[in-house]
């Protein structure tokens, strides 16, 4: 444009003195601009190294859509929005759905190879659906080469890898080249809680657990030793899931063998539907989390498993909580081989392939997940899951469930198993697990029935044969 | 106007317009419900009957495969016992308390304020969201803190507290409290509306006759309540097998498969193992049972009236 007026001006010649001039004016003007185009890129080369990635040639986009659920989960990001608007000028716009539609519009999306969103956040079961298709970027190849972070715990690394790097592997899968392909920004891990004002000891064992829920329970004053959520479905198998893998049970080898019928589970379903469920609120088999967290945070209950989320919008919350400053919280306890097995249940970031500002999306990956960053992400009550901030003392004070946190992330926690299929397994062994807890089924039926079934299903689906 | 004269140009283009207004009005006037419903009914129904003869995962046609994987799902026969059971007992209960609450009030309240207020408390469970008439019974289901079982104890009852949805037959009851208390009104006032149409003059004459209550009932009532009994009884069945909300913030099926209707069933099918194709085939057989139930009706009602 610059060029075109200066041509503009020599074919006028001197007859047209006055328009030259106010031509040359604005090509100065061109020029000035020019300058502070170079002087804008050398801010934002600064910017970029304020933001600790290599510097990206895209052009500023107005604003980044990013595909987001709607609820607790996104406290922290909607509060650290406006300082991204503010530092960058590109507008973060939070596009929210309920859980089950994002997941709905996120696969249309992404197989209409639509550039809806520029970012995608995802529950960490979608990983091998969205592995599998290949319909995210991967963030350590060319051109974001994502380095490993000390500060970031190994197993959010590798919840964000495809393949997964250990675990069973879906067929066709494990030839492929792994890939980290989105990075944790809700570090949620299922942690224990405890009064400490009752329970002096923490609980290492689910032994210890159950001595002390013993000693405390008293139905007729409606407090109960433990808090069960063992509702119908996911609530039951992430209440269950910790205890089973702390006895040495599994649902899968190593190739997908259905291997649930084992002496392992059954002891884990006889503690979880016997002693344990007997020092438990009446109605655990319909408890959901949010009848848990009631119990705990209004003086009913004296041990329970529970997700950060819930421990920051009730258990902590001075609003609701008639005992504050007397619950505790620490790792979930071993099983008889002493090993502490909590569950893990990340909302990641990722780049969908078919992204249109994806240098600017990672931008805003590296920079939200960045030490800087998360601190007022979790001041705000967002989850986090860096190891610093974590392990921060003022933190730690508002939040104390942050240090439990930390050390079940470096237990390290395990992860459902990585298949597109698990939404169909969980709903077969959340059925059979909750009948054994409501007592309409035996363990050993519960099992065996499930066992079954998930065999079945995974013979359809092609795992197994 | 004389007949040998020319019609000019305008008034044989007007006459034209206005033939072809005529001819064509009554097909545009239904171009617009047609269209309506063949995006929002036949769309969807032909959509699903492709996906019912497709094979899941592999895709391709299939035939009938969806349609008689159903003969060997014994979960689906658990499901529909549950249905049954269900729809039974909530057919039973609403028609017997909504019939005998109708002709309690056509006999006793009189007044036109008394009956405009029990038409509006009676219409309050109908338009509130059955997930929220859900979440209402939750709340005085759940044994820890539900007004339920603390009533229970300032009566006296001293024993363990009541697990209104933790056994299959209380699980059931609990649902089926939700069904009633949202429903049975609208028996209630589908019948009320019946009785205003008996003649007052041969209820009057029984009267006279020495006729009591219950052979008013009876012998008069019931034969003109017949069709409107009938239509509520197959609303209400239709209703029963797409029962979904309540049911699922209440029990979400449990405990175990208890309390897993059909349209749960259906559900779990489709987006929990992501089977579409088999849950078309099921949602099929849902519509062509209804529709048969629905023309059945229609026929009798229809032999009744002329």
């Amino acid at each position: 444009m610059t060029r075109s007026h200066s041509r503009t001006v020599r074919k006028t010649g001197t007859a047209e003195s006055g328009r030259a001039r106010r031509a040359t004016r604005v090509t100065r003007r061109a020029l000035l601009a020019g300058a502070a185009g170079i002087a804008a890129t050398a801010l934002g080369t600064g910017a970029r190294r304020v933001f600790g990635v290599p510097a990206l040639a895209a052009a500023k986009p107005a604003q980044l859509n990013i595909g987001v659920v709607s609820g607790g989960e996104i406290l922290g990001l909607k509060a650290i929005a406006p300082m991204w608007n503010k530092e960058t000028g590109v507008r973060l716009n939070l596009i929210e759905y309920p859980y089950a539609s994002l997941y709905e519009k996120m696969t249309t999306a992404f197989q209409a190879n639509a550039s809806t969103f520029d970012i995608v956040m995802l529950d960490d079961p979608w990983m091998p659906k969205f592995g599998s298709e290949a319909w995210l970027a991967p963030l350590d190849a060319a051109p974001f080469n994502l380095k490993r972070d000390p500060d970031i715990f190994p197993v959010v690394y590798d919840l964000g890898s495809w393949p997964p790097p250990s675990g069973p592997v879906p067929p066709g899968e494990g030839s492929k080249d792994r890939h980290i392909y989105a990075i944790t920004l809700v570090g949620n891990v299922e942690i224990f809680m405890y009064r400490r004002d009752l329970v002096p000891q923490m609980p290492q064992t689910w032994d210890q657990v159950l001595a002390a829920a013993k000693r405390l329970n008293n139905g007729s004053k409606q407090f109960y030793g433990f808090t069960m959520r063992g509702a119908k479905g996911n609530p039951v198998i992430s209440e269950w899931s910790p205890i089973l893998r702390a006895y040495g049970g599994n649902i899968f080898d190593d190739h997908w063998n259905v291997v649930l019928k084992s002496a392992q589970t059954l002891s884990a379903l006889k503690f979880f539907t016997g002693p344990l469920k007997a020092v438990s609120e009446p109605g655990a088999d319909v408890t959901d989390a949010a009848d848990r967290s009631r119990l705990m945070a209004t003086g009913h209950a004296a041990l329970g498993e529970t997700w950060p989320a819930e421990a920051s919008d009730s258990v902590e919350n001075p609003k609701v909580n008639s005992v504050m400053g007397k619950v505790a919280y620490a790792v979930v306890p071993a099983g008889p081989a002493g090993k502490h097995t909590p569950l893990m249940g990340n909302w990641l970031l990722g780049i969908p392939k078919a992204a249109k500002e994806k240098d600017w999306a990672y931008r805003f990956i590296t920079w939200a997940t960045s030490a800087k960053v998360q601190k007022p992400y979790a001041a705000a009550g967002g989850i986090p899951f860096r190891q610093s901030i974590l392990t921060d003392a003022g933190l730690n004070k508002r939040y104390p469930f942050f240090k439990a946190m930390a050390d079940s992330l470096a237990a390290p926690p395990f992860w459902r198993p990585r298949t597109p299929e698990w939404s169909a397994v969980e709903t077969i062994l959340g059925t059979h697990v909750n009948a054994a807890l409501a007592g309409t089924e035996t363990a050993e039926v519960a099992v065996d029935k499930a066992a079954g079934e998930i065999t079945q299903h995974m013979k359809e689906a092609g795992y197994i044969k | 106007m004389n007949r040998g004269a020319k019609v000019p140009a305008p008034h044989r283009a007007g006459a034209a317009i206005t033939a072809f207004r005529r001819a064509a009005g009554p097909y545009l006037l239904l171009a617009a419900p047609i269209l309506f419903l063949l995006t929002v009914v036949v769309y969807p129904l032909v959509y699903a009957v492709d996906l019912s003869l497709q094979y899941y995962r592999v895709g391709g046609f299939a035939g009938l495969h969806n349609y008689t994987l159903a003969f060997q799902d014994s979960l689906l026969g658990e499901s529909l016992r549950a249905t049954l059971v269900y729809a039974g007992l909530a057919m039973a209960v609403e028609i017997a308390l909504g019939l005998a609450l109708a002709v309690a009030v056509q006999r006793t309240i009189r007044s036109v304020a008394g009956r405009t207020l029990v038409y509006l408390l009676f219409v309050v469970p109908m338009v509130t969201p059955p997930v929220a008439a859900g979440v209402i019974f939750r709340l005085m289901y759940i044994p820890q803190y539900g007004i339920l079982n603390f009533l229970f104890h300032d009566l006296g009852y001293r024993g363990n507290p009541i697990l209104w949805m933790s056994s299959p037959k209380m699980a059931m009851f609990s649902v089926l409290s939700v069904d009633v208390w949202q429903w049975m009104p609208f028996v209630f006032l589908v019948l009320f509306a019946g009785l205003q149409a008996v003649p007052p003059d041969v209820t009057e004459a029984a009267q006279v006759d020495g006729a009591g209550g219950w052979v008013r009932f009876r012998a008069i009532e019931i034969p003109y309540l017949k069709p409107l009994l009938l239509l509520v009884l197959v609303f209400r069945f239709t209703d029963t097998l797409r029962v979904f909300d309540h049911v699922q913030v209440l029990t979400m099926g449990g405990p175990g498969a208890a309390t897993e209707f059909l349209s749960l069933y259906l559900y779990k099918i489709a987006f929990k193992f992501s089977n579409l194709n088999y849950a078309a085939a099921l949602a099929i057989y849902v519509v062509i049972i209804v529709s048969i139930v629905f023309s059945l009706t229609s026929r009798y009602l229809t032999e009744e009236t002329t």
